[in-house]
């Protein structure tokens, strides 16, 4: 089962690219959207969970991180998938799109499944090779330039991790977690100090965290709509966040310093990146400094060390990338039917968009932890989490955060959505079908997330705390 | 039917009714209209009925969740009073509002709004652990928001958003004292937290919450900004409801759950007392004639807060009685407000006068409840003033309660000034329309009607109220 998650996009790729070029180009987003949805449904359904673990090749693993993972990205695919057929223009174009997410997806599939520190670069690469070619969609000089700036750091993250494999090898003269951890643990070296330290650096640079976030506005403002859904919400999420929960929780353990460097990047990059968003005229460059924000959430409740902690980043994670992913398709919305992004352009839209005015402010009041919907839960235990491990201030800070999270969403819902319309967008039309499918799809899961929580906490949060 | 489905049925009902609304309203506006009454009315009604059961001193505890181990809900004597009192004053909101709101935009937001915030109220009152009270009252902040900023208009909806950011501020400054609670007591429900030792921190933090939601001073600022909503919905922000979460958290958490230290008995009424005097004075220099109703609204609460904070019985009474006067009537005088402002398109006093003549329903109206704001015998806000401040002298706090009594003589002279530059001597407006639609009127004929009632027949809710004092008194001491 494990397997066919990598296999199965892999077959489809393949299916898609052997001949018969004009019905494969229709077959193509059937093809894709059928195979984001299955998995989907393995994960909901459990099908086959513990059998068919039959060829070992990757030591491949699913626990209970892994399937909300697999899970997000599941359903941040099929979203941008739909996105993507109703933003991009040429069937051509289409067709690489729909191929390229389904390279990307055996990449984060793989990254989330494999115990194994070098496959987990090998699938890294997969995924960063294929983001990249999607950020440069448009063939524009600023998508290039977006494009240009995340394979420059990212090549740069990639020669430390790879650095810090090597070192690791050295002294576990193996790669896989359980051997890395056992020689890791508990040792002093100097050289698996700095070998521990290139790694999460490596980490933080792909998750785009303060202070090294440097090429996250560009890249997710410069790619097309589909793909910065996609990006935003599952990508970077995927390389970054998970492989960090991943590797500090069961790989290097939880040193001092370890929590130390992860709570005050991750309160930085709350307040860095809250106070841009603020400032932002550019919807999609608002929404992207939101992110640095909210994964900020992430590492700090990381950071604690603790299972409720953990527990927390991970349910912020998956909450994060539905209403980040949900954004990002509303600003798609905005963007394809008003022709701009500006927001100081733009006002009242919810008057003639009505359903992208609603999700957006399910998806904000979300994002800002405004009860009962998802976002406030994950934020109520990453708080409860720092405040049990003793963190008061950490604590108190991450709640005058939501403060600054919920004063820019307001002032783009007051720019953008709420308040009389432009008489320059009176005769404009909802976006198509293909948008305001997702965008309704993914406000109902942020919804019924929140009002189901207690379901939720039982199937979610328990088992990924059980497993540390 | 068993009590817990009472209460299940008193929240839910418009809870998940007003999702429905819309839709409704995309087939008919009628019964959107009568669909959005009956949601609210169920809640009166279901009240009504959980009346006998806490009246012989019982309580009822609903809806069980294994997983966190606490009750959701929970009714008192306390919680079913409150109850009633924002039900009733809500169901007659919207009732007007079927006049009121019939022709500006975007009416199927506003039911959706107006009855999901009732709702969220019938949760906040009978929650039973902070985890839910939060949940709920961020709900109303949310509701608050769409509809002060109704009219759309860019400084409105600027409004709005000083409002939410306000609120919410508060909000999670109290969730913040919520989690020092849960650290000393191990668990959210408030059964628990009532047996163990509350830090004066967290109670520092949840006064915050309930100082922004109740517009006190210093965090009362957006309240008299949210005038710019439509009239029905000030009246319901800050005459039935919002206002009253407020005050209702206070008494749910300081009064009923946990005792507090004696110093507070001393920090809150000062605060109240100085909350209380400048906003009459606001009131006083005022001509935006929604705006003085709303530091009205401020000033009064005042007067709430010293009943429910000073900590004696006869005060403590005399607070949960203002909370079901004061409702009334200044819900009457919002009402009012928004009669006057559609036939006169204009909200400044000093270009009014001589509307009596063209308008004495809601003249008599707005005369009989200001009476009762003021505290004038025989209606109902004299027996609930006349109580507070006799439970202030009765304490020892001499100072505050003359304070209080200038406070009530400050409140007769605004009030006074109001009705007069509105409805007497020559008028200004040019061609004053006539009053509002029947709905409209008998709306605010039934809120002074109640007024002059709950003065009458003062004996009923004094029964309940008594109840739930001897409820509180036994359960604190």
């Amino acid at each position: 089962m494990a397997l066919l998650l990598i296999l199965i996009p892999l077959a489809s790729i393949i299916l898609l690219n052997i001949g018969f070029k004009n019905a494969m180009t229709k077959l193509a987003i059937w093809l894709s959207l059928a195979v984001s949805a299955w998995q989907v449904a393995m994960i909901i359904f459990k099908v086959g969970f513990d059998s068919l673990n039959l060829v070992n090749v990757f030591n491949l693993e699913i626990d209970g991180l892994s399937s909300v993972l697999l899970l997000s990205i599941g359903i941040v695919a099929f979203c941008s998938i739909l996105v993507g057929n109703g933003t991009i223009c040429c069937p051509k174009k289409k067709f690489n799109f729909y191929n390229l997410i389904l390279l990307s997806i055996i990449g984060m599939n793989g990254i989330v499944m494999v115990r194994d520190l070098f496959s987990m670069y090998v699938f890294l690469e997969i995924t960063a090779v294929s983001a990249f070619i999607l950020i440069a969609y448009q063939e524009d000089k600023f998508s290039m330039e977006g494009s240009f700036k995340y394979l420059v750091l990212s090549a740069v993250a990639t020669v430390m991790m790879l650095s810090s494999i090597a070192i690791l090898l050295m002294y576990a003269g193996n790669t896989s977690f359980v051997m890395v951890r056992d020689a890791v643990q508990g040792m002093n070296s100097p050289l698996v100090l700095t070998a521990i330290a290139l790694f999460v650096v490596g980490l933080l640079i792909k998750g785009g965290l303060v202070p090294f976030h440097g090429w996250l506005p560009d890249a997710y403002t410069s790619a097309p709509a589909s793909v910065s859904a996609f990006i935003a919400g599952i990508v970077t999420k995927t390389t970054g966040i998970y492989t960090m929960i991943r590797i500090v929780s069961e790989v290097f353990g939880f040193s001092e310093t370890i929590k130390m460097i992860l709570m005050i990047v991750g309160l930085i990059s709350i307040f860095v990146g809250a106070l841009a968003a603020l400032g932002q005229n550019d919807f999609k460059r608002m929404l992207a400094y939101s992110s640095i924000s909210q994964v900020g959430y992430i590492i700090l409740s990381l950071g604690t060390g603790t299972a409720l902690g953990v527990a927390g980043a991970v349910f912020h994670l998956f909450n994060h990338s539905i209403f980040k992913t949900q954004l990002f398709i509303n600003s798609a919305a905005v963007e394809k039917q008003t022709g701009t992004r500006d927001m100081d352009s733009m006002s009242g839209l919810s008057n003639v968009m009505p359903v992208t005015g609603w999700t957006s402010v399910v998806a904000f009041l979300s994002t800002a932890g405004i009860p009962p919907l998802s976002g406030f839960w994950s934020k109520l235990i990453i708080v409860i989490a720092l405040w049990k491990a003793g963190y008061y201030w950490f604590a108190g800070l991450a709640i005058i955060g939501s403060l600054i999270t919920l004063a820019y969403f307001l002032y783009m819902q007051r720019r953008v959505f709420f308040g009389k319309i432009n008489v320059n967008f009176k005769d404009i039309k909802e976006a198509g079908a293909s948008i305001i499918i997702p965008a309704i799809i993914l406000a109902a899961i942020t919804l019924g997330v929140g009002i189901f929580f207690p379901y939720f906490i039982n199937t979610i949060i328990v088992p990924v705390s059980s497993v540390f | 039917m068993k009590n817990e489905t009472l209460i299940l049925l008193t929240v839910f009902v418009p809870v998940l009714g007003s999702f429905l609304l819309p839709l409704i309203g995309k087939i008919s506006e009628t019964t959107r209209n009568l669909c959005a009454l009956i949601f609210v009315l169920v809640s009166l009604i279901c009240s009504f009925l959980l009346l006998p059961t806490v009246m012989r001193g019982e309580t009822i505890s609903a809806l069980y969740v294994q997983a966190v181990n606490m009750n959701y809900f929970y009714a008192d004597s306390l919680a079913v009073f409150m109850a009633i009192v924002s039900s009733l004053v809500g169901a007659i909101i919207v009732l007007y509002s079927f006049g009121y709101i019939s022709h500006y935009e975007h009416r199927n937001e506003y039911y959706f709004m107006v009855v999901l915030f009732l709702g969220s109220m019938m949760g906040i009152v009978y929650s039973r652990n902070l985890i839910s009270i939060y949940v709920f009252w961020e709900i109303t902040a949310l509701a608050c928001w769409r509809l002060i900023g109704f009219f759309r208009e860019r400084t409105y909806v600027l409004r709005a958003d000083k409002a939410f950011l306000v609120t919410v501020f508060g909000a999670l400054m109290m969730l913040i004292g919520f989690l020092n609670i849960y650290g000393t007591a191990g668990s959210f429900d408030l059964g628990v937290i009532s047996k163990s030792h509350v830090s004066n921190l967290a109670v520092l933090f949840i006064m915050f919450g309930i100082l922004s939601k109740s517009a006190t001073l210093p965090l009362h600022t957006w309240l008299p900004d949210a005038g710019v909503a439509p009239s029905p919905v000030t009246a319901l922000l800050h005459a039935a409801v919002l206002v009253k979460i407020g005050v209702y958290v206070f008494a749910r958490l300081f009064v009923v759950t946990i005792p507090l230290d004696e110093m507070w008995h001393t920090i809150i009424p000062i605060i109240a007392a100085v909350s209380a005097l400048v906003s009459a004075g606001a009131a006083l220099i005022d001509t935006d004639m929604k705006r003085i109703i709303a530091y009205s609204t401020v000033s009064q609460i005042g007067f709430i807060f010293l009943g429910l904070s000073i900590g004696n019985d006869v005060a403590l009474a005399g607070g949960l009685l203002y909370i079901l006067m004061h409702g009334l009537s200044k819900a009457a005088l919002f009402l009012c407000a928004g009669i006057i402002e559609q036939a006169t398109h204009t909200k400044d006093i000093t270009k009014m006068g001589g509307l009596i003549k063209t308008m004495p329903v809601t003249a008599i109206s707005f005369l009989i409840c200001a009476f009762s704001v003021m505290g004038i015998p025989p209606l109902g806000g004299f027996f609930a003033k006349y109580l507070v401040i006799n439970g202030a002298f009765k304490s020892g706090q001499t100072t505050i309660s003359f304070v209080f009594l200038f406070g009530a003589v400050l409140t007769i002279i605004y009030l006074f000034r109001l009705f007069i530059l509105i409805f007497m001597g020559h008028s200004k407006v040019e061609h004053p329309e006539k009053e509002g639609t029947p709905v409209m009127l008998i709306s605010v004929a039934t809120l002074a009607v109640l007024s002059i009632l709950g003065g009458i027949f003062i004996n009923y809710p004094a029964e309940v109220v008594m109840t739930t004092v001897q409820q509180i008194m036994g359960v604190v001491r």
